[in-house]
């Protein structure tokens, strides 16, 4: 039953691809914001609760509600305020360009004021496996699926089944004719935000007791989350949750069938195929630009 | 300003000069608009009709002169607060969010309701009026035909009960057929006492369902007659050849 376990840890990772893809692209949705510094943003909230636990003297659960409130003040209002608003202004490039900057600036932040090497970081659940017809799955991978499928559900019932939701989607569909009609566009922007830095928050709580806290995790999570977007299709959630299983699921199945050399190749391929044939994504649809 | 309350007149704009950047379009426009009644902005490409509904509702700050909605000075004021005054506005083209159902865009005309009003029962009697938005209500906005989309754009407009409705080319993409509806719908509307003030490239027959007509030229306004006058005027197939109107210098 090795399949199984496999399919199981490559969900895990997936949901936490899918966490990060949707983050993502109602960035780009609600403001044009194409962030390539949304893998630092998943590394980041870890340092959060351990500098809390290191330099605070706080117990773990209290870090948590710490690196939360941090990530939605650093990563939501002020990388609003402070880098989007005023890059914007001058264009989406530039704005991209500055998004990679900032990238550089929480990677090289982290490893000269806080740690060169991986830390470990407290587990939320423990680190048990169950055996399941004679499958071994932990509970870490259990519990990750679980969180992040409900989050992201959640997060699609708040869009659809609420009248902030509402207004928040025609944002993105129509930011013009929402203005038009009364919808607080900017507060609506800023939600989108604030949803987003919550997202990879709760992403970097998960996985970082098993990939360990580094400065450097988010270069692979960022391009993964980035791939599981344009595979998905970019103008849908569902379809950035699709994409990011897929992509978890197939990461893993080539790294135990084919080679695991060729683990961070795969992904590409995929996004090589679905730009080739299918670009609008997965379940994405074509989209009309005027220029 | 008590006057123009009197006078009958429910907007007014006073000198405005507004435009895009560095260049101005509206170049100290003035004019007045009838309560209750239809009135058609006409005038060539550029002469500053739909920039007229920008400065109105917001969306452009005039670089001078004055806005007056019921006498009072409403130049610059945010969208929210020109809907609850009782302004709509319904721009050119296609104003739909393709991607929700008819019934969540008809609900976000109401967005900017105050809390007193049953948005509900709005809804509903919006539903009453146009039975093919309650027909097609679960359907997403995308599958409606381009009249079902405008009518879905001035029944949200409606939600409101605004006393001014803003139009801007509402025959534009619409089939003769549908375009009568769409003028028999705003007729409608004026004979409840809502102000309509439209702008139509399709001059004649907007000239034609209206009560009074204004022609704009190079941003300022050149006349402001009754409906009827406007049409009998010989320089207006003038204006639209290509001839202008101002008076020749020198």
């Amino acid at each position: 039953m090795a399949l199984l376990q496999i399919l199981i840890s490559g969900l895990a990772t997936g949901a936490i691809y899918a966490l990060v893809a949707v983050g993502f692209m109602l960035l780009w949705q609600t403001s044009q914001t194409i962030n390539f510094a949304q893998g630092e943003f998943v590394m980041l909230p870890a340092f959060f609760v351990l500098g809390a636990m290191k330099f605070g003297g706080m117990p773990f659960w209290l870090a948590i509600v710490v690196g939360l409130l941090l990530s939605l003040i650093v990563l939501g209002v002020l990388f609003k305020v402070l880098l989007v608003d005023p890059m914007l202004r001058h264009g989406v490039l530039p704005l991209v360009i500055s998004t990679i900057a900032l990238a550089l600036f929480f990677k090289e932040g982290v490893k000269t004021w806080y740690a060169a090497e991986a830390q470990p970081f407290p587990a939320l659940w423990s680190n048990d496996n169950l055996e399941i017809g004679g499958a071994v799955i932990s509970v870490q991978n259990l519990v990750i699926i679980v969180v992040a499928v409900t989050a992201v559900l959640a997060l699609q019932w708040f869009l659809a089944r609420t009248r902030t939701g509402r207004c928040m989607q025609a944002t993105a569909q129509n930011p013009a004719l929402a203005r038009i009609l009364g919808v607080r566009v900017e507060r609506m922007i800023l939600y989108t935000f604030l949803i987003n830095a919550a997202l990879v928050a709760l992403a970097s709580f998960l996985i970082s007791p098993i990939y360990l806290a580094k400065f450097s995790n988010g270069e692979t999570l960022g391009m993964a989350a980035f791939i599981a977007a344009i595979v998905g299709g970019f103008n849908q959630v569902r379809g950035a949750i699709a994409g990011g299983l897929l992509l978890g699921v197939v990461d893993n199945l080539a790294a135990s069938y084919i080679s695991t050399q060729y683990r961070g190749a795969i992904p590409l391929f995929l996004l090589i195929a679905v730009i080739l044939f299918r670009p609008q994504g997965l379940l994405g649809r074509a989209e009309e630009r005027s220029v | 300003m008590a006057t123009e309350l009197a006078t009958g007149h429910i907007l007014e704009l006073q000198g405005v000069v507004a435009g895009y950047g560095k260049m101005m379009v509206l170049k100290g426009a003035s004019f007045k608009v009838a309560r209750g009644a239809i009135t058609t902005i006409i005038g060539p490409n550029g002469a500053g009709k739909s920039t007229v509904f920008k400065a109105v509702f917001g969306l452009l700050k005039p670089q001078s002169g004055r806005i007056l909605f019921d006498g009072c000075d409403i130049t610059g004021w945010q969208q929210r607060r020109l809907l609850e005054a009782g302004i709509c506005y319904v721009p050119q083209g296609r104003n739909i969010f393709p991607e929700l159902s008819v019934r969540h865009n008809l609900e976000l005309g109401g967005v900017a309701a105050g809390r007193g009003i049953d948005l509900q029962a709005r809804i509903e009697g919006v539903m009453q009026r146009f039975p093919m938005l309650r027909h097609k209500a679960d359907a997403q906005a995308s599958t409606l035909s381009g009249g079902q989309q405008k009518l879905l754009e001035i029944a949200r407009g409606l939600l409101l009960d605004p006393r001014l409705v803003l139009i801007d080319e509402p025959s534009i993409g619409l089939s003769p057929l549908l375009v009568q509806e769409t003028f028999g719908i705003l007729a409608g509307l004026r004979d409840k006492g809502v102000t309509i003030l439209m702008v139509e490239q399709n001059a004649r027959s907007a000239l034609q369902m209206s009560d009074r007509g204004i022609v704009l030229e190079t941003g300022e306004t050149r006349i402001e007659d009754t409906a009827a006058n406007v049409l009998a005027d010989p320089r207006i197939g003038q204006l639209f050849l290509g001839g202008g109107l101002a008076p020749k210098a020198g």
